[in-house]
């Protein structure tokens, strides 16, 4: 299905006259089994390079730990929107059943103390399906909105999408990028270095 | 295909097949058993309270049937999933569970010997009537006419004839299956045959039908009719929360203690003992305390007497405290303990969070199984009345006949799961899913 133009074909970068006129993003390397990507991860790691990825069509067990990546603090801001939800339903409850409360508050308000079959006011039993419900609430909507925030999410485009060869990413070839921006990042020298890795073929990505 | 193993699987001889080594712990665990067993029937010989004594021995006998009976669950559960993790540790569980073919010795020997003889138990009744106050309705009804009548209506299910037919229906299962599942997975050790792999899987799916209906009304029979009159719907769900805490606990200390002896060096990894005790922290602790919940507050918000009576007997004196130290032991503390990850990949918070759960399920069972409803509840006109004449209610936890029970029965079942696994390989070393398993890391 895809078709390759002449200048993907080439087994080392030409970038056309055209393409030099467009900002770098980065340095591509294709791999073409998971053995090799995870061998060269380690290496990009040793490097020190910081601004970098691997692409690969399936999870490949392992890669993050050679690629050094630290784990995530995700669950710990989910632990924590999780308390909050505890929190807020407790005190949501307490606040609306409350006949007053002159001295938490520090104002004298009262909520809506309304008798239950004769259950007493504060009656926690009742509470926990709500202070559970808003913690369930809280956990899962903070887990989906800070993963997508940490990554960098949703977003319109990026640069590699317009890269036929990555187009492969989702089916049977591994990719590493190496990000422009990154401070050890130089064409020369990190081309180079790519050609170290063993990769099948090296590509200069354009942010187009 | 990954090149990040590090750890190399040990599979020599030494290290996945049983030796001496499960042998002399097994006799060690025996000879325990014989020791406290002895102690415990010269203490109970000492107290001479029959109906003490049936009670202790039926809640001890429950608890070692809820290690078996968890780890059944997680064989049956890990074939109809056809998970590849779990075979590294698949043997230790089919070995716990095996224990089943033996259990009913507890407790059928004792029931046949109560109606065999059907000796009037002073203050009790006939036979059965020590322990479970249905089996002889002219006792209860003259002891307590109120719950007499709404007993008297359930007498097609609650007879000692049907009873005991049932008891025999739901160990034969166990017996049979658990056995089943531990020879045929011997047998593709013998043969390598993959075969038998989908067999074991086809199996497990009946298997946890007739799981769920056998423990859901062993629980009914055993320790929800101890008061008789009461009814609780999720009572069964209940009881099997509480086998998966212990069983899959147990499953996690035997995994340590082998490992420890010098079997299956670099087989189990810190990724197993997470997956083990994401089942704990979910079946045992957050199932568990979900469903207590939702059992509690159904009873409490209807707030009929005779659902509550239920809770009361377990508020009243002493109880309190028990109940108490359940929400926060049997929840919150694990709950909070095992919620990180690390916490369950280091083997020495494992063991102890497996301990403590573990603990704790004996603490579930008790508290399940000992409470009596005051059989003059009716007469009390306020809560507050009936809690202070009740303030002094005893747990009888100060009882050391309780723990040598315990030790003898937990003993047995060490002694015999530990002989089963010393008699082949520890390893189900030619399932088709081992490299699997070998190379299972957590994303």
């Amino acid at each position: 299905m895809t078709t390759f133009s002449p200048q993907t074909q080439t087994s080392s970068p030409s970038p056309s006259p055209k393409s030099s006129l467009l900002p770098l993003y980065g340095m591509m390397a294709e791999f073409e089994t998971p053995a090799q990507i995870m061998e060269a991860a380690k290496k990009v790691n040793a490097a020190g390079y910081r601004f970098w990825d691997c692409h690969v069509p399936f999870p490949v067990h392992g890669l993050d730990k050679a690629m050094g990546i630290k784990r995530t603090i995700l669950p710990l801001l989910v632990f924590g929107a999780g308390m909050t939800g505890t929190i807020v339903g407790f005190c949501l409850q307490a606040f609306t059943n409350a006949a007053s409360f002159s001295i938490w508050a520090l104002v004298w308000v009262t909520g809506y103390p309304f008798l239950i079959s004769g259950k007493p006011l504060m009656s926690v039993p009742a509470w926990i399906p709500i202070i559970f419900e808003l913690t369930i609430l809280l956990s899962a909507l903070s887990a989906v909105g800070l993963m997508f925030l940490m990554n960098g999410l949703p977003r319109l485009s990026h640069p590699l999408l317009s890269n036929i060869r990555f187009r492969r990413a989702t089916d049977d070839r591994f990719f590493i990028v190496i990000e422009s921006r990154d401070p050890k990042f130089l064409r020369s020298k990190t081309e180079a270095f790519m050609k170290t890795l063993g990769a099948k073929h090296i590509e200069v990505v354009e942010d187009r | 295909m990954s090149a990040s193993i590090t750890a190399v699987a040990d599979l020599s001889d030494r290290s996945i097949m049983g030796d001496d080594r499960l042998v002399r712990t097994s006799r060690v665990a025996y000879v325990v058993a014989v020791i406290s067993l002895i102690a415990a029937a010269f203490v109970a010989w000492k107290q001479n309270d029959p109906h003490g004594l049936a009670m202790i021995w039926l809640q001890n006998g429950i608890f070692v049937l809820t290690l078996s009976l968890g780890a059944f669950f997680f064989v049956m559960v890990q074939h109809i999933t056809n998970a590849g993790w779990a075979v590294a540790i698949r043997r230790i569980a089919e070995a716990q569970a095996a224990n089943l073919t033996w259990i009913w010795v507890l407790f059928l020997v004792p029931m046949f010997w109560l109606l065999i003889t059907n000796r009037e138990w002073n203050g009790f009744g006939h036979g059965l009537a020590i322990i479970w106050p249905w089996a002889d309705m002219a006792h209860l009804t003259e002891h307590s006419p109120a719950e007499g009548a709404i007993v008297a209506q359930k007498t097609a299910f609650l007879n000692p004839t049907f009873f005991m037919i049932r008891a025999c229906v739901y160990f034969a299962f166990w017996a049979l299956a658990t056995r089943w599942f531990l020879s045929t997975s011997r047998r593709q050790d013998q043969t390598g045959d993959a075969t038998l792999s989908t067999k074991m899987r086809y199996a497990a799916a009946p298997c946890l039908i007739l799981f769920a209906l056998t423990s859901t009304f062993a629980a009914v029979d055993w320790i929800m009719s101890l008061s008789p009159a009461w009814f609780s719907t999720m009572f069964g769900i209940y009881f099997f929360a509480g086998t998966c805490a212990g069983g899959f606990s147990i499953i996690a200390i035997g995994c340590l203690r082998l490992q420890a002896m010098g079997y299956l060096r670099g087989v189990i990894t810190a990724e197993h003992y997470q997956d083990i005790g994401k089942m704990i922290w979910a079946f045992g602790i957050v199932f568990w305390a979900y469903i207590a919940f939702s059992q509690y507050m159904l009873i409490w918000y209807g707030n009929l007497p005779e659902e509550t009576v239920w809770f009361l007997a377990r508020q009243v004196g002493d109880w309190a405290w028990v109940s108490v130290a359940l929400i926060v032991g049997h929840f919150f503390i694990p709950f909070l303990f095992f919620i990180s990850r690390w916490m369950k990949r280091w083997r020495g918070t494992l063991a102890f969070g497996a301990l403590w759960m573990l603990a704790f399920s004996w603490i579930d069972i008790y508290w399940l199984v000992m409470p009596v409803v005051p059989h003059d509840v009716a007469t009390f006109t306020t809560y507050d009345a009936l809690a202070a004449a009740y303030a002094t209610t005893s747990t009888g936890l100060g009882n050391p006949l309780n723990y040598l029970m315990l030790v003898g029965f937990i003993g047995l079942s060490i002694g015999s799961a530990t002989g089963r696994l010393s008699r082949g390989s520890v390893l189900c070393r030619r399932d088709p899913r081992l490299n699997e398993s070998l190379q299972f890391e957590n994303i």
